[in-house]
Order: C-alpha cells, then sequence, then structure tokens
C-alpha cells in the first residue's frame, strides 16, 4: 500500500491522475525549475494519458499541455495517485 | 524605424504571424523550436515598423541553446531608448492559455521595468470557434492592465488590429501584479497564470481528448510501430517512385530545349560550349530538383501534422541506445532533405553531448544533394527489372539500399563515438512538448517546398555552373575538345589518377570526385560536361546513359557507392557546423575523419566485388 502513496511519474499507468508531491534531490536544480514552469509543480495534477510500451517516453497532460517525459526524469518527480473523480 | 516584437511560447504562431504582418514567408510549422534564429521585415503598410520574430521560449530564464538565444536576444532590444519599441507582443496559443500566460506575465514584467509597451495576443481563435470557445480578452486586458487581442494568424482575423492598436500608442503597464513580486519567482507567475486562464480562458479539455485517441493509435507498440514503418517506407517511396514522372519531364524539357537551341548557334566553340557545359553539366543536375520538391513536401507534411513530435517519442529509446536521443530524429530526418537544416534543427537537443553526436549523423543521413549522384549511379548501373510481378522495383531497392546504408553507418559512427566520448552525466534529460494534430494547409506546404528547392537551386546552382566553366575551358583547351585525354584537363586527370585507380576508377571520375567536394551534386555536372566533350554526338544523350557506354565496372560502381554515402563533400556543411559549434576541430575532424573513412570502405568493397 505504501508503495502506491509515494510513487513517482514513471510509475503511473495510462489513465491514471495524480497529484505532485516534490521531486527527488538527484534533479538537476534547472530542470526542475522547467518543469515546474511547464507546470509540473509541487500540487499540480497530472495524467499520464500514453505510456508505450518497450520504454519509450510517456505522456503526461498537465494544465492544458501535454509533454512527454523520459524514465529518467519522470522518476525524479514523486507523485501518489489520485481516483478520479 | 521602430520595432514590434513577436515573443512566445514554442508553437505559439508568431513566425505565421510575423509571416501575416510583413508579407514574408518564414518557416512555419507544428513543432516546437521551428524557429531558431530573429528574423526581421518591415510591416505591410507602415514601412516604418520593423517586426521581429523570436524562436519560441518557455520562460525567460532558458534552459536550452536555442532559448538562450531568444532570451540574449529579447533582453539586448530591449536595452534601447524608451520609444524605439512600439510594441513587445506576446503571442499566447489560445488553446493552451496557461503556459503561454505564464511566459507572457515574465514579459509583461520585463517590459515594465524598461519602460516599453507591451500587448497579448491571443492566437487560434479559429480553432476556438469551431468548438465553440472563446476568450474573455476584455475581463483579462482590465486585469492585467494591457491591451488583449484575440486573432487567427491562419485567417487573418484581428491582425490588423495589432498594427492599429499599437499604432495608437500603449500605456506602458503601471501596476505590478502583486506587490511581492521582487524577483522573477517562478510560482507567482505560474499561479496567477493558472488562475488567469481559468478566469479568461477556454473551458475545458475538449481537444486533448480527440488528440489523444490519435496519441493512442500512433504511439501504442503495435499500431504506432507499424504506422511508424509505413510512413517511412511511404516517404521514400514518393522520393523514388512518385517524383520519376517529375524528373522524366525535366529531362524532356531540358532535352527539347537543348534540341531546339542548339541548331540555332553555329557550331564551332560557342555551340560546344552551350551544348556541354550548360545542357551537359548545369542540365544533368536540373533534372534532381522534382527529388527535392516532394521530399521537401512530405517532411513538411509530417512535421506540420504534428506526428514529427510523435515520431520523436517513438524513436527516443532505440535512438538513445546509440547514444541520440528523440530530439535527434527531426534533425536527421532534416538532414535526409539537406544537412544545413538539419544542423539547425539540432539546436532544440538541450544536451550538448547529445547535439555533439547528432551533428556526426547529420552529414551521413542520405541528403537531397547525394540523390543527383545516387541516382545517376543507380539509372547507369541497376538494371530496370522489377521483382515479385513489378511490386518492387530493381532501381528503387537499390536506392532504398544505399539510403539504409547512409543511416546504418550514422548510427554506427555515433554509438562508436558515445562510447569514446563517454561520461560527462549532466545529461538534460527528454522533454517534449506534444502539438496537436493538425490538417496541413495546402499553401504553406507548397511554399515551403517551392522556396526550398528554390534555394537548394540557387546555391548549388552558381556552383555548378562555375564549375562547369572550368573544367569545360581545361577540358576543351588546347585542343578544342578534339581529344579530351590531351588536355589540360587530361593532364591534371592522369597526374591524379593514381588515386583512383585503386577502386577502378578513371581520371575523369577522379576530377569529378575533385570537384565534388565543393558539394556532391557537382559530380554530376561535372561528368556530365567531361562526356560531352568527349561525345562526339551533336544529340543531347543522357550521362547515365553515357556512363553505360563507357564500360566502367559495377564494383568501381559499388564504391563510387559507398563513397559518396559517407564522405563529408559539402563546404556549405562544413561551414555551417562551424558557426554552430564555435570551432573548426569539429568540421575539420569530420571532414578528414569521413574522407579517410569514405576511400577506405570504397576501396574494401571494390576488392571484395572485383574478389568474388
Ligand atoms: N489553426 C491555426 N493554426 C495556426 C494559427 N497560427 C499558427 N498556426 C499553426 O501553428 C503551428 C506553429 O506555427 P508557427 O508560426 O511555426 O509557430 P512559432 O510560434 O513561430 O513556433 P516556434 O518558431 O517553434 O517557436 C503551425 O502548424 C501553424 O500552421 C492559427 O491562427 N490557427
Ligand atoms: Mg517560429
Amino acid at each position: 500500500m505504501s508503495q502506491i502513496q509515494c510513487a513517482n511519474l514513471w510509475q503511473m499507468k495510462r489513465g491514471i491522475q495524480s497529484v505532485i508531491e516534490g521531486f527527488t534531490p538527484a534533479l538537476d536544480a534547472a530542470v526542475k525549475a522547467r518543469l515546474e514552469e511547464l507546470g509540473f509543480h509541487q500540487g499540480a495534477r497530472v495524467l499520464c494519458t500514453q505510456a508505450p510500451r518497450l520504454g519509450a517516453p510517456k505522456l503526461y497532460k498537465v494544465g492544458n499541455a501535454v509533454y512527454s517525459l523520459e524514465k529518467t526524469i519522470a522518476e525524479c518527480v514523486i507523485a501518489h495517485p489520485v481516483t478520479s473523480e | 524605424m521602430k520595432q514590434l516584437l513577436l515573443v512566445g511560447s514554442p508553437n505559439s504562431g508568431k513566425s505565421m504571424l510575423f509571416n501575416r504582418l510583413t508579407g514574408m514567408n518564414q518557416r512555419v510549422a507544428n513543432f516546437p523550436g521551428i524557429t531558431v534564429d530573429t528574423s526581421t521585415g518591415p510591416a505591410v503598410g507602415r514601412s516604418d515598423l520593423l517586426v521581429v520574430d523570436f524562436p519560441g521560449a518557455y520562460s525567460l530564464t532558458p534552459l536550452s541553446g536555442e532559448e538562450q538565444v531568444a532570451v540574449d536576444a529579447f533582453y539586448k532590444l530591449l536595452d534601447v531608448p524608451v520609444g524605439h519599441i512600439e510594441a513587445v507582443v506576446c503571442v499566447v496559443d489560445a488553446t493552451r492559455m496557461e503556459k503561454g500566460l505564464v511566459f507572457a506575465l515574465q514579459v509583461r514584467e520585463a517590459c515594465r521595468r524598461a519602460g516599453h509597451p507591451v500587448m497579448i495576443v491571443t492566437n487560434m481563435h479559429d480553432v476556438l470557434e469551431r468548438h465553440n470557445q472563446s476568450v474573455d480578452a476584455e475581463g483579462l486586458s482590465q486585469r492585467l492592465d494591457m491591451p488583449v487581442i484575440p486573432i487567427s494568424a491562419k485567417s487573418g482575423v484581428g491582425v490588423d488590429q495589432i498594427i492599429t492598436r499599437s499604432g495608437q500608442g500603449i500605456e506602458v503597464p503601471k501596476s505590478e501584479l502583486k506587490e511581492d513580486l521582487i524577483a522573477f519567482d517562478a510560482s507567482v507567475f505560474r499561479n496567477l497564470a493558472e488562475s488567469l486562464a481559468n478566469e479568461f480562458g477556454p473551458k475545458g479539455d475538449y481537444l486533448l481528448l480527440v488528440h489523444n485517441r490519435a496519441d493512442q493509435f500512433f504511439l501504442s507498440t503495435l499500431t504506432g510501430g507499424l504506422s511508424f514503418l509505413l510512413i517511412m517506407f511511404l516517404l521514400f517511396q514518393a522520393i523514388f517512385s512518385w517524383a520519376a514522372p517529375l524528373m522524366d519531364g525535366v529531362e524532356s524539357l531540358i532535352g527539347l530545349t537543348a534540341d531546339s537551341v542548339l541548331p540555332l548557334i553555329p557550331s564551332g566553340m560557342l555551340h560546344d560550349f552551350v551544348k556541354d557545359a550548360l545542357f551537359g553539366g548545369l542540365g544533368a543536375f536540373l533534372v534532381f530538383v522534382p527529388q527535392i520538391f516532394i521530399l521537401t513536401l512530405i517532411v513538411g507534411f509530417m512535421e506540420d501534422s504534428g506526428y514529427l513530435a510523435r515520431a520523436a517519442v517513438i524513436c527516443h529509446r532505440p535512438l538513445r541506445a546509440f547514444g541520440l536521443t528523440g530530439k535527434s530524429f527531426v534533425p536527421m530526418l532534416s538532414g535526409v532533405a539537406c544537412a544545413i537544416p538539419g544542423i539547425y534543427a539540432a539546436r532544440t537537443i538541450e544536451s550538448p553531448r547529445r547535439r555533439w553526436l547528432t551533428y556526426f549523423a547529420i552529414p551521413l543521413m542520405p541528403c537531397s544533394a547525394r540523390l543527383p549522384v545516387y541516382g545517376l549511379l543507380i539509372v547507369a548501373f541497376i538494371p530496370n527489372e522489377s521483382l515479385l510481378g513489378g511490386a518492387v522495383g530493381l532501381q528503387g531497392l537499390a536506392m532504398l539500399a544505399i539510403y539504409l546504408f547512409g543511416i546504418v553507418m550514422a548510427l554506427l559512427i555515433v554509438s562508436l563515438l558515445s562510447r569514446v566520448k563517454a561520461g560527462k552525466g549532466s545529461d538534460l534529460p527528454f522533454v517534449l512538448e506534444m502539438p496537436p494534430y493538425r490538417l496541413p494547409g495546402a499553401k504553406t506546404l507548397g511554399q515551403l517546398a517551392w522556396s526550398r528547392s528554390g534555394d537548394f537551386v540557387k546555391r548549388a546552382g552558381p556552383v555548378i555552373f562555375w564549375v562547369s566553366v572550368v573544367v569545360w575551358v581545361l577540358g576543351y583547351f588546347p585542343n578544342q575538345g578534339a581529344n579530351l585525354g590531351e588536355s589540360w584537363l587530361g593532364a591534371i586527370g592522369k597526374f591524379i589518377a593514381p588515386i583512383f585507380e585503386p577502386i577502378g576508377l578513371d581520371w575523369k571520375y577522379g576530377v569529378a570526385i575533385i570537384a565534388s567536394f565543393l558539394a556532391r551534386e557537382v559530380f554530376v555536372g561535372t561528368l556530365g560536361t567531361l562526356y560531352g566533350i568527349e561525345g562526339a554526338e551533336e544529340e543531347f544523350t543522357s550521362l547515365a546513359q553515357q556512363i553505360q557506354d563507357s564500360g566502367i565496372s559495377l564494383a568501381s560502381g559499388v564504391a563510387l557507392f559507398v563513397f559518396f554515402a559517407i564522405a563529408a563533400q559539402c563546404v556549405s556543411t562544413l561551414a555551417t557546423l562551424r558557426r554552430e559549434s564555435g570551432s573548426w576541430s569539429l568540421p575539420a575532424g569530420l571532414f578528414v575523419g569521413y574522407g579517410v573513412l569514405a576511400y577506405s570502405l570504397a576501396f574494401v568493397a571494390f576488392t571484395l566485388i572485383v574478389g568474388d
């Protein structure tokens, strides 16, 4: 259970909505700032819209834009899933 | 001259608006980061107003090199006396308000401090209207204390408003947005942008739902992979099969012109010159322009439809294995048309190391300047037969093979280099905004393909012309074309002949190869001129036919293929690489390295085939 409570964005399956809790310390400060500007900030709601297999980057909708994030970066975004309304 | 600066997030339609305002023809495409340099032009009907188009930026704190260019240029332009800038125009994609507003708010603050007038333009209202949505421009304008003008750069609605409004004089925004706004604090702008977008922007995510279904198709393992292969197949099919009738058309046109012009010129030196250097040299090259046109058309279509960004996602993992990134896909694919736009497109790669590796891959992509060479060699060496009951042409297959050879070599070399130049931990990761799917505009595409082919002719044409002239003069004298072997060129040719002997090529090919180091397509023109002088016939005969008649072996043909696939024979590419990388060491290393490799592999190929 606790695993689901504190997961990262990369673990979100397609159609799962999550709320960002923070970032892992490993994340480069400039990249973190950019992610926040794009909308991936603490408290933001992120929907995983596509999770292609074979390790391809996943698509995440945040605000009204969709971004693809690769594994190494999505793993640095700590988030917990929320049951969609 | 007063200035009107167009700034905004990537893919918000700045360049399309710029084209509307200036009547110019800047590159517009549905992929974030298309514009990589500022461009300027006077406004239509207001010759005293200079419009400046900026590369897109997500924020005034840049992350990548391309953004640094935009941000630096922006601050530099803001640093002029008050009154020089008529208005800074923040272009916001109204279908993605929140993201655009974050940047617009930062720009507003920068302008407020510098004392320059600023306005927001919400673009793409044609899309909103189609979905019965709108933006409360009036409300947003009041809240932000600056003009907000809704437009559609595509249909042109509202565009004249921008000039009218800025001409009336805009007040510099007075109010700070928040009392405590001291630095460019990201979270303040972000929260504000979010609430403004919610309050004044369109409601709902209607658009994203439609696009998500398309993404589901284009990105899933099975349908995505298959459609990717199919699209790539169609791309190559188009270049080689669909372009053929057009090329035949151009060739007959040149032949007809030659047949009607040549009899008018009394035989003698001028007659020989027009026949050999003009029709033989320049004509041989013009035949390949339709291929370049079609290639640009299709790559443009893929880009503008939004598919290229998906292809970048699909390719990310495979390219990663070679040390590249998904963002290398677009530069490499552009490299299939021409290395130069490909090198510029590599600016979107944030990681310097991956960009460096991409630079090595691009010159190996089978660019359109190689097309004339490959096309000529294929017609000369590969029989025009078909397999599988006519479904697959042997010549098309050969073209595919030589294309794949270039691409495979690119990946191999890059992955070797990435092993050598490993480490350097701080690789910037792959984040790419997915542009919406769109039906590309026929006019935009047509213009693009037309101007690209035009550029190609303009750039290569004069070079080919002068090389043809020089080669013709050297080959024609001192014995009036009576004996090519005894000409000045023949003497030079015999001097360099030993270099090309090991791959079974005579001195004429040697001369053409040396000349082609200016630009690959010069090879065709040079060879055309040489055979033109040598051939006694008055008729205009196709160069491929003349090569066949000369009795050169298949092994030498293959060696030529291999050589041209690898050698970095393009002065413009090397110059562009120097400019982009800021040093000569990259282009010099690439030139020498690829030259040696090309020659060695050509030798290996020749020996293997002859040895068989
Ligand atoms: N439907 C519609 N499409 C538009 C409009 N304006 C621009 N586009 C499309 O949006 C895409 C991006 O346009 P560009 O003008 O290249 O955008 P840009 O802001 O210059 O992009 P970068 O140079 O990458 O920062 C293209 O596919 C355009 O055809 C508009 O008003 N309506
Ligand atoms: Mg642009």
